[in-house]
């Protein structure tokens, strides 16, 4: 009986031909075509969103240059800086598609930043759980059930309306209430390896605590923790745009795409479709992008699934 | 045969069935009253809503001009003395008599409740009311009062053997909300609905409708899709944004009328060290720029009025230069809506030592005027434009109204440059002049909704004298020196706009636009 202690990559993948285990994740990964599509859109929204100042027409946050007599302009009109609105112009003569580029960069930005250190802090919570067991474990889950059993929007609101307004207020609130799905995750994978001999053997070398679960425990608990954390992103920049739908969360002269298609809202039954239906799609296509790529993913790291 | 009687039957059972319903109203409000206390809040959609319960000595028309209501006649006495006949044979929704023991109550009771935002004090201090007889009360001042018989016409009347010792929870829950207006009070689920039934023995006649559902719908595309889904009957605040396209829309009528509502600014003219007021970058300064006339001009003159009309306000409301249209009593013909000059603004805030600009924050309702937020918005826009690096804060009624008018130290008012509106409820000019400009004085019921704490002895000596002149043309005069002084002079408040208010029904009924803002169920009219 062989003890793996191969650090860094996923038991499964172990070298079988002559191939390293990141290049089989991508050529399977690669099988799919719709989730190399996924990933380009990720990409192109990334670039965007990274890129916004220098690729939009306008600054829709700089008062000083949005004007009000350009407000409601159709799609393609001219404005009076003599700038195209390729996109229109909101209600405050915001044009659209800069403001687009600009709430991307937000929702995005929220979406990640919140996504990552909730799952830092579930993953240390988690691994904590699964590794020490017993009443530490217990009271650990207990939390978590307690933290899952309340709608995320409710928790949500609920912070916003104490804390009050600001893109850090928001991304406080989207991790407290994600951080509990990471937490869930990583202790059901770590239970699982924590009885594997690998782990009797590094604690046999009476290696540290922190050595065993760092160095050994969490690299074999990534692959579901990747899946969870692309799929908690997407959900994370659908609840900001649902608390911003809903006027908390972000001032309103730094609209994100959320607050973009509340202002849009009030013009739908006036034929004014573009103010919400162009942030819409594309919330649509970055959820939607995000999500695919999570699919695959899990697909590919699920070894149950492997052909 | 038998089958055609029982055809027949059915029929006319069907018949009977749909004309109960057709007795039914209900309507979409966007305001909800925030008690069923009538003296609890002095807040627009409390004294609409409530007046379908409750009734006045005085009742205003739609267009505010005054008319009988519990009093049949009113004259003055003496100089400072008023005599208000009252209405014989009105009965309480509990059935007992309407006598002047419970004008004389309510007069008492109105003033002092307790934690009440905004109190009916400004029209009752400095009056005493004596009952004469059981229809006979005279009201006393301590100097002429002319404005006697309007100020009346903002109190309800409530019934001293119902509501002795009661809460305003106990209106609220429905024990002390017995009135003798034409609607018996049925239930109040907060947020969800207000149901008033008809009262049969109403003095003025049975009311056509014999159920009145109110159900508050705060958003404003989903009232309009209420209304064209059928759910409701009429709405009122119909959005600026769909007027153009319902009026082409043959299942909808729509009505329309200016109000009596100016939408302006105050500036914090008392603190040198205004917390929303700081320098470009967002430091605290210890000079306030606001306190400077010269400033107060410049950011006036800063503000494109029409273009707020136009693209926020979608045309429909008009641009104000003061405090009351050109309708109503009190307008001067001399103030004009200040013309967009950033030119002259710059010059002056030059002069005034603030050519380089400041940074400054407007916080507004989201949720209270016609789009209040977006209007917020587009002064930020164009101050900022000017050189005035302007945020903006805006949020929901319940919690701004709170801060903006003691939020701050000693319940001082909290922010430093913010947004409202005033609806005149006397339909003149003395009643904005006396809440907002005059100098803050509690005692004397000055000042009351003054949260830019403007202070000008001139002017409040101008009105102190306008409400003890009699002679209306005197009076008139007055009113219309002051509001120069107020706005002309001091620039204590800006005016931005008058609030044009948009009432929408299926086809066949008929509501005409009141300028008071009010909605009321008795009004609406069955047309063919």
């Amino acid at each position: 009986m062989s003890v793996a202690m191969n650090e860094g990559s996923a038991p499964g993948a172990a070298a079988v031909r002559d191939e390293t285990p990141l290049r089989r994740f991508i050529s399977d990964f690669c099988e799919s075509k719709i989730a190399i599509a996924g990933v380009l859109g990720v990409l192109l929204i990334a670039i965007i969103a990274i890129f916004a100042p220098w690729l939009s027409p306008t600054n829709p946050y700089d008062l000083a240059t949005v004007d009000i007599m350009d407000s409601r302009l159709s799609p393609g009109k001219q404005m009076m800086s003599g700038v195209t609105a390729f996109l229109g112009t909101d209600g405050m003569g915001r044009d659209m598609l800069s403001a687009m580029f600009y709430g991307l960069r937000i929702s995005l930005g929220v979406g990640v930043a919140s996504g990552f250190v909730a799952l830092c802090i579930g993953v240390c919570v988690g691994l904590a759980a699964a590794y020490f067991g017993g009443r530490v474990d217990m009271l650990i889950m207990r939390v978590v059930d307690l933290q899952l059993s309340f709608p995320a929007i409710l928790i949500a609101l609920i912070l916003l309306a104490t804390l009050g307004k600001g893109v850090d207020k928001i991304v406080i609130a989207l991790i407290v209430v994600q951080w509990a799905y990471f937490a869930r995750t990583v202790r059901a994978t770590a239970m699982v390896e924590r009885h594997k001999e690998y782990i009797e053997a590094a604690t046999c070398l009476a290696l540290s605590h922190r050595r065993i679960v760092f160095r050994h425990l969490l690299p074999n608990c990534l692959p579901p923790l990747i899946v969870v954390g692309t799929v908690q992103v997407a959900s994370a920049i659908a609840l900001e745009a649902t608390l911003s739908f809903l006027g908390i969360g972000l001032p309103v002269t730094e609209p994100s795409l959320g607050l973009l298609i509340s202002n849009g809202f009030e013009y739908m039954l006036s034929g004014k479709y573009w103010i919400s239906i162009y942030p819409g799609l594309a919330l649509l296509f970055t959820i939607v992008s995000i999500n695919l790529v999570g699919d695959r993913l899990r697909d590919v790291l699920n070894p149950r699934l492997q052909r | 045969m038998k089958n055609i009687f029982t055809a027949l039957v059915a029929g006319a059972a069907l018949m009977a069935a749909s004309g109960a319903v057709a007795q039914e109203i209900r309507i979409g409000i966007a305001q909800e009253p925030s008690s069923i206390d009538p003296h609890f809040h002095n807040l627009g959609p409390n004294n609409g809503f409530l007046s379908h319960i409750y009734e006045r000595m005085v009742e205003q028309d739609s267009k505010q001009r005054l008319r009988p209501g519990l009093a049949v006649s009113w004259k003055p006495i003496s100089e400072t003395v008023w005599e208000f006949k009252l209405r014989k044979g009105v009965k309480w929704h509990d059935g007992s008599p309407f006598t002047a023991d419970d004008v004389v109550f309510t007069a008492e009771r109105a003033v002092n409740v307790p934690n009440s935002p905004s109190s009916f004090g400004t029209y009752l201090k400095g009056k005493t009311f004596t009952k004469i007889d059981d229809y006979t009360v005279h009201v006393s001042t301590p100097k002429p009062y002319p404005l006697m018989v309007t100020e009346m016409s903002t109190i309800m009347i409530i019934s001293k053997k119902n509501a002795q010792g009661a809460q305003t929870k106990d209106f609220n829950l429905g024990p002390a909300a017995i009135g003798t207006g034409p609607y018996k009070f049925v239930k109040w689920q907060k947020g969800d609905v207000i149901e008033f039934a008809r009262n049969d023995d109403y003095w003025g006649g049975r009311p056509k409708w014999s159920k009145v559902i109110l159900k508050p719908i705060s958003s404003a595309p989903t009232r309009v899709a209420a209304l064209l889904a059928g759910d409701v009957d009429m709405i009122d605040g119909v959005p600026t944004a769909d007027i153009e396209t319902l009026k082409g829309n043959p299942k909808v009528k729509l009505s329309q009328g200016i109000s009596n509502r100016v939408i302006y600014l105050h500036l914090d003219q008392k603190r040198d060290n205004s917390p929303f007021v700081t320098d470009k970058n967002g430091n605290p300064m210890d000079k306030n720029p606001l306190k400077d006339v010269r400033v107060r001009k410049a950011i006036s003159k800063l503000i494109n009025r029409p273009a707020i009309v136009e693209k926020v306000m979608e045309g429909i409301a008009i641009p104000a230069g003061q405090l009351v249209s050109e309708t109503f009593f009190g307008n001067t013909p001399n103030l004009k809506p200040e013309a967009f000059d950033p030119a002259a603004a710059k010059k002056l805030l030059g002069e005034a030592g603030w050519g380089d600009g400041f940074g400054l924050t407007i916080h507004g309702p989201n949720n209270r005027y016609i789009n209040d937020a977006k209007i917020a918005e587009a002064i930020a826009q164009m101050l900022t434009r000017g050189g005035i690096v302007t945020k903006v804060v805006t949020m929901p009624k319940n919690v701004y109204f709170k801060r903006a008018s003691r939020g701050g130290p000693e319940n001082s008012p909290e922010f430093s440059f913010i947004l409202v509106g005033w609806g005149s409820g006397t339909g003149e000019a003395s009643s904005p002049l006396k809440s907002l400009l005059t100098t803050y004085d509690k005692s004397k019921g000055h000042g009351a909704s003054n949260r830019g704490r403007h202070s000008n002895p001139k002017m409040d000596a101008l009105v102190v004298q306008a409400l003890a002149t009699v002679d209306d043309a005197k009076r008139k005069t007055l009113l219309q020196k002051a509001t120069e002084v107020g706005i002309g002079e001091d620039q204590g408040i800006i005016p931005l706009h008058y609030q044009v208010n948009t009432w929408a029904t299926r086809p066949g009924l008929r509501y005409d636009a009141r300028t008071d803002e009010r909605t009321l169920a008795m009004d609406i009219k069955v047309v063919k």
